[in-house]
């Protein structure tokens, strides 16, 4: 909460108020203040917590690193010379944007044929095909699977949602996996 | 994008009269001729082109495992990219983290001043001017820590030991590339695999009846949606013996394979193999390749 402290008088009319030039006076917040005699870890962790508001700085918060100006000429090399490295990133960006839309291109192109080829050659097939697939739906036989299954293996057969990404296909990290591929899967038998 | 959006577009190209429905609105070319002849239905067309034999195939591919390796441009961006952050960010508030005084201090202190003379030269990162025994012993203390502590724990090298020995029936080799399955015949030609279509069953039914008896139960396999994602025409062949061979299409269906290996059914399949797009590319027959191409992932 900030205060406004203002030195005039909050009475007089509108007129006489725009004359006087009103001194507004922030004051830092009361959580804030440092105090005397306090416990130092209680000050470092107000300090941290309530970093300081008087906005006299270029930079949002009011702080930079306390040789800002000789850092920034040790880091960039010249004004012209970032320009160029951020173009050059850019252009780096899209050569990596055009390779990746002309594959999906390509495979957009294959996937149409592939449908028109469906369509004139069976519309039963082709109409199948592009039905949506309903994440809650349970085809018959899988429902009568479920009642001779136990209640893990069921469990483990209603996972596999149809129309969603299965949770077992892992994200690309940094390095592999200590175990690497799992091999030995036991055969567990999903309705068709 | 999902693949119903493209066929909500390819729906455009099919339109209601060529199945034959009629609506209120359908208008048929009046003719003077049909007024005056009784109506006479016209006579069913010829015998329609044969229909095609259809088939189904499945791309089974397993996806990365490895993040791709930066380029040697991408990593001098990125250093370049830290620099900046660092002139620019706020200085760290190292009195809240770290006990003033405790050893942890001193270790991050030393760290903190080696990351800064990389970063800028070496006029930064100097200590203050200190009891020159005093650093002495902080930095034996940290050391002494760094000793207690340790080593940490060693990551995984990214290439495995399959890679140098080629061995193309493990996936785990070529982490950071996208693999497929390919499947050697007993007549020596390789393929994808690929099986026949049941009267009453759906395609992408028959994609994953196809695969389990091809490459066997032991692989924990997802095919992706009920559209193909290709198909591919063999190559007419010229009828020498007798009545002609009906045409087959094959429809590519695209699978992911999470866990477990391909056990390919001895009567069809002489071997297997995981490859990349590249590799693919030296085993397959030319027409096969130019059919099959576009569906896989250059990378």
């Amino acid at each position: 909460m900030l205060y406004y402290s203002s030195m005039s008088s909050i009475l007089l009319p509108s007129s006489k108020r725009v004359a006087i030039a009103p001194t507004v006076r922030f004051q830092k917040r009361c959580y804030a203040r440092k105090e005397t005699g306090m416990d130092p870890k209680k000050e470092t962790i107000r300090r941290a917590l309530y970093p300081g508001n008087i906005r006299n700085k270029p930079t949002p918060t009011g702080t930079w690193r306390p040789n800002v100006g000789k850092a920034l000429q040790h880091a960039i090399p010249s004004v012209q010379a970032h320009e160029t490295i951020e173009r050059a990133w850019l252009l780096h960006k899209r050569h990596l944007r055009k390779r990746r839309e002309e594959e999906t291109e390509r495979k957009y192109e294959c996937m149409r044929k592939a449908m028109d080829e469906l369509a004139s050659i069976d519309s039963h097939l082709y109409m199948e095909a592009n039905k949506p697939e309903n994440p809650r739906a349970r085809s018959p036989e899988e429902a009568e699977l479920l009642k001779t299954l136990k209640a893990s293996e069921a469990r483990a057969s209603d996972a596999r949602i149809r129309g969603l990404f299965p949770r077992e296909l892992r994200v690309p990290t940094d390095t592999p996996s200590r175990s690497g591929w799992k091999y030995d899967w036991k055969p567990f038998h999903r309705p068709i | 994008m999902s693949s119903r959006k493209f066929l909500l577009l390819c729906r455009r190209n099919t339109s209601i009269f060529s199945t034959g429905r009629r609506t209120l609105a359908t208008v048929t070319a009046a003719s003077p001729s049909s007024l005056s002849t009784p109506v006479h239905y016209p006579t069913p067309p010829q015998k329609p082109k044969a229909k095609p034999k259809l088939l189904t195939s499945i791309i089974l591919n397993r996806a990365p495992i490895i993040t791709p390796t930066p380029t040697p441009f991408e990593r001098a961006f990125y250093t370049y990219q830290a620099r900046l952050r660092r002139v620019l960010f706020n200085p760290f508030p190292y009195d809240f983290y770290f006990k003033q005084g405790s050893i942890l201090e001193h270790r991050f202190n030393l760290e903190e001043r080696k990351r800064e003379r990389l970063a800028f030269g070496p006029q930064f990162g100097v200590a203050d001017e200190l009891d020159k025994e005093k650093a002495a012993a902080n930095k034996a203390a940290v050391e002494q820590l760094a000793e207690q502590e340790g080593e940490s724990e060693e990551m995984m090298p990214r290439t495995h030991p399959a890679d140098e020995a080629r061995d193309y029936k493990s996936l785990d080799r070529k982490g950071k590339r996208n693999l497929y399955l390919l499947l050697q015949e007993n007549e020596g030609t390789w393929r994808f695999p690929q099986g026949d279509v049941k009267k009453g069953e759906l395609l992408h039914q028959a994609a994953q009846r196809d695969l389990l008896t091809e490459c066997g139960e032991y692989m924990d396999s997802w095919i992706v949606s009920r559209n193909p994602i290709g198909h591919y025409r063999p190559p007419r062949r010229a009828p020498s013996l007798g009545k002609p061979k009906p045409d087959e299409v094959a429809f590519f269906y695209k699978a992911h394979i999470l866990a477990g290996q391909a056990r390919p059914n001895p009567e069809t399949v002489k071997d297997f193999a995981w490859l990349t797009k590249q590799e693919i590319e030296g085993r397959v027959p030319d027409h096969y390749w130019d059919g099959v191409k576009d569906m896989l992932s250059e990378h």
